[in-house]
């Protein structure tokens, strides 16, 4: 069906320039017809506002919600045909939904990004081995992150973490880890606020719990403790809860982590995309 | 003789099957409708009642017992997407819309099927949020109901069989449906969705026994209409002014109150500068030929998709020693309006939710904006956001309280606005919003006193619910949230005295109905409905 509905939809301009046939395993060749196209750039530029910019950034730069479209990488592939599926289908099982655009406002889309020049900070110079072992050591980071089963537990799953986050995301992360919360409940359509916040709850003996919530509502609360251990409370049973609205993750500042050291540590995290 | 005398004895028969067919619950009548009140037992029309109260007079729930309240059944759907309607109950029997234009007729007593309809759909249609629908409207045998390609259909209230199916607009061209219509008289009266496409806005009537269009009214003046003049250039053409969620109705006054949209493309203004009627507004038409009566607009020349498509409350009521008939709303742009409706004069205006766009509003009710709040190209935060200090979820009047309860919402957004070239049936906004970042959207309900626009009292939820409300006289005024919770409140106090998490947030309405001498309590969410009684 995918494939089947692919193949019709990319063939289309392709026949119309070159009246030629398209097998299956030829689309991977297909040229957007509207690359360069002032008009459909000006129309994808207006369905990107209004239809990706809330995870993408207004500037397709990325942010908390997605990655940067302009970094010229591509986890789930940079030919046309490979932008035009992901975007038609989505990427299950992340927040990248699937699209209603029409077969021509999804390449108008493609037009504006093709149109945008890579952002240089894509470049990231550092040393990736030095970066993770600076991750699985002195840093700290694998006492509370996990890659690839391995690691802590109370952090983000950073296995994909360069799949779904810019450089510049990652790095402000880092820096200042409060500024920007991540998403705590990664469902596709899940109206949630639930943000990787530093909950404490105080029980009725008096005693402080501290951790993220994994889930929260009206009545109840669902925690992840310091020590990786699922607290699970009907609200009615607490003396209270309080919503830090800062990280639990350290700051490393430029004092803790140099510049350079910090370019070792994105190169490192830039090769974790989930394959 | 006997020939003759046998014909009466048939006749007589006959006379006593219409008098038991008229007095059968499968014959809804439009007193039925107009007395509903009377027979709290069923639920015949979207709010309940024609004066949009949602207040049920069954009162074997009450606060003391809400306590006990227990799931009676769950009646499972295969359909998913988000479950909006406001289920209709008559005799026994409950109907419903799903996502994706399908319905249910279900016992209301077992949640057990009846009949099914499921409408074969284009591929691509033209939805700016999700498959919704929020519900029948019924008369005599039939139900009607609106679909995403944009037809309005009657069916067959014990089969499900299609009476008549009446195309009413393109949908190609960006036009939808997902509004509950509302029956008044022999006319069934929708309202169109499709703000976010460049769409013309319209109501319109159609016959309930033929499924003809007795009439249409445009909510964009067209040229030589008075109000034509408050759009720029030809921007009218595209200007949006749906009317998607269903209006209220005074049957004194012959009056239909129906709210309307947001004004095209929702965030860049530079193309339809002037006051944009009748976007963001409400109408007051006689439901017999769909003239203008009055109408009130509450955000003129709106650059932040404040669709006043919240249904309008009618009540009778003393201000300042003068009985009034009245007409409250609670407004997406964050203030709560009481309006005389009989003439659409402003009584009075206040925030209930967190502003940060207007000054206050004048004499005549008309905001004064505050500065730096348009929209730019970077993107400027504005509260309330795109969703509204509150949006489609139904507010509820209870008469035992006085107190209007309406599902309110602190969540602002970055709005962003760009040039943006239409083009026909095409998403049509002018950029985009965003939430504010690491910003907590804060939910409420909200019981809001009519006569002083305060509120009495304030029950804050985990996030910001899309739940509707619904008042009891047993003292109740039932909700849910994001999380998925059916929560009972004391309509006094506002405390909250039962909740069942039903597992999936809940953006549905609440009704109550009995059967066999037991009250129910029934909310949509998920794919399913959960029906509670107590035991
Ligand atoms: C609700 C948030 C959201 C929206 C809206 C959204 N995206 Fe995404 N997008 C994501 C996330 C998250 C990913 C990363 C998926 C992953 O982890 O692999 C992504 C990935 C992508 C990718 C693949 C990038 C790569 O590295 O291969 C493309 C292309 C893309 N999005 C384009 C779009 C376009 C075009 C739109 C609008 C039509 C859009 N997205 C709307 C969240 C979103
Ligand atoms: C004490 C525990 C802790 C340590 C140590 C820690 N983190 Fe974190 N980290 C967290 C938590 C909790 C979050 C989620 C809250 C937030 O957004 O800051 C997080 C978030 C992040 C994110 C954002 C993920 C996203 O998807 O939004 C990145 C990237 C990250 N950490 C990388 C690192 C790296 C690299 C290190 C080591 C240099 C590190 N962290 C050390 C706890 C930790």
């Amino acid at each position: 069906m995918k494939s089947e509905k692919l193949r019709r939809l990319v063939a289309l301009p392709f026949m119309m320039c070159c009246a030629t046939f398209l097998l299956a395993q030829q689309v991977r060749e297909v040229k957007n017809l509207l690359e360069g196209n002032a008009q459909a750039i000006a129309n994808g530029k207006a369905n990107f506002r209004a239809n990706c910019s809330q995870c993408h950034g207004l500037d397709a730069t990325g942010g908390l919600r997605a990655p940067s479209l302009v970094s010229g990488k591509f986890t789930h592939g940079a030919s046309d045909a490979d932008l035009f599926s992901t975007i038609l289908h989505g990427v299950p099982s992340t927040l990248m939904p699937g699209n209603d655009l029409t077969d021509d406002e999804t390449w108008e889309v493609i037009a504006f990004l093709r149109s945008m020049q890579p952002k240089s900070e894509a470049v990231i110079a550092g040393d990736a081995q030095a970066g993770e072992k600076y991750f699985w050591s002195a840093g700290g980071c694998a006492s509370c992150h996990m890659v690839r089963g391995r690691g802590g537990r109370l952090g983000p799953d950073l296995s994909r973490v360069s799949a779904s986050r810019s450089a510049a995301y990652i790095t402000e992360s880092l820096r200042e880890p409060s500024k920007q919360l991540s998403d705590g409940l990664l469902e596709p359509g899940h109206d949630s606020p639930i943000a990787g916040d530093t909950v404490t709850i105080t029980i009725s003996s008096g005693e402080k719990i501290i951790g993220i919530a994994k889930n929260e509502d009206t009545f109840s609360i669902q925690l992840l403790d310091l020590q990786g251990e699922l607290r699970l409370f009907s609200k009615s049973d607490v003396q209270s809860i309080v919503h830090e609205r800062k990280s639990l993750m350290p700051r490393y500042t430029e004092a803790k982590l140099s510049n350079p050291a910090l370019q070792d540590l994105l190169a490192y995290l830039e090769t974790l995309r989930g394959e | 003789m006997r020939k003759r005398s046998s014909r009466q004895f048939l006749e007589n028969i006959a006379v006593v099957a219409l008098l038991f067919a008229n007095i059968s619950a499968a014959q809804v009548t439009t007193a039925r409708i107009e007395d509903a009140s009377r027979e709290p037992g069923n639920w015949l029309t979207y709010s309940g009642t024609y004066d949009g109260h949602r207040y049920s007079g069954l009162k074997q729930i009450t606060t003391k017992d809400v306590s006990q309240l227990a799931a009676q059944w769950v009646f499972q759907t295969p359909v998913t997407g988000k479950f909006e309607a406001t289920p209709l109950i008559d005799d026994g029997v409950m109907y419903f819309t799903v996502a994706n234009s399908n319905a249910y007729a279900i016992d209301a007593q077992r949640g057990k099927t009846i009949w099914h309809y499921e409408r074969a759909l284009p591929e691509k249609l033209r939805l700016c949020c999700g498959a919704v629908n929020r519900g029948f409207a019924m008369l005599g045998d039939r139900v009607f109901m609106t679909t995403l390609d944009a037809h309005v259909i009657a069916l067959d209230s014990k089969t499900g069989s299609v009476i008549w199916d009446t195309k009413a607009a393109d949908y190609e061209k960006g036009y939808t449906f997902t509004v509950a219509p509302l029956v008044v008289k022999d006319k069934v009266i929708v309202g169109v969705s499709g703000g976010e496409y460049g769409i013309q806005g319209f109501i319109d009537a159609y016959d309930t026994k033929t499924g003809a269009l007795a009439w249409r009214f445009h909510t964009i003046p067209g040229p030589g209409e008075p109000g034509h003049g408050s759009w720029e250039g030809d921007s009218w053409t595209r200007g949006g002014a749906p009317a998607w969620v269903t209006g209220t109705y005074d049957p004194e006054l012959n009056l239909l109150y129906w709210p309307t949209g947001n004004p095209a493309p929702s965030n860049n203004g530079s193309q339809r500068h002037g006051d944009n009627l009748y976007s963001n507004s409400i109408l007051a038409l006689d439901p017999d030929n769909g003239k203008l009566k009055w109408y009130f607009q509450f955000t003129p020349f709106d650059l932040h998709d404040w669709d006043a498509t919240e249904s309008p409350i009618l009540i009778d009521s003393t201000i300042d020693g003068q009985k009034r008939k009245l007409l409250l709303q609670a407004n997406r742009n964050g203030f709560f309006y009481v309006l005389d409706r009989t003439n659409g004069k402003f009584v009075l205006g206040k925030p209930y939710a967190k502003q940060t766009w207007a000054k206050g509003l004048d004499a005549n009710g008309r905001p004064v904006l505050l500065p730096g709040v348009d929209p730019t190209l970077e993107g400027v935060p504005v509260c309330p956001g795109a969703y509204g200090a509150t949006n489609f979820m139904a507010p509820s009047y209870s008469p035992l309280t006085g107190l209007f309860y309406v599902t309110s919402r602190e969540q602002c957004d970055v709005f962003s606005a760009d040039s943006q070239n239409y083009r026909l049936g095409r998403a049509y906004i002018g950029s985009n919003y965003v939430p504010v970042m690491n910003a907590k959207d804060r939910g409420f309900l909200t019981a809001i006193d009519p006569k002083t626009g305060d509120a009495r009292w304030r029950f804050e939820y985990f996030g910001a619910s899309w739940a509707g409300t619904l008042s009891t006289a047993g003292g109740l005024v039932f909700s849910g949230d994001i999380g998925g919770n059916l929560i009972a409140f004391d309509a006094q106090s506002g405390k909250a005295l039962w909740h069942f998490p039903t597992g999936a947030a809940v953006y549905a309405a609440p009704v109550s109905y009995e059967v066999a001498g037991k009250q129910y309590v029934a909310i949509g969410a998920g794919n399913a409905v959960f029906s509670f009684a107590l035991p």
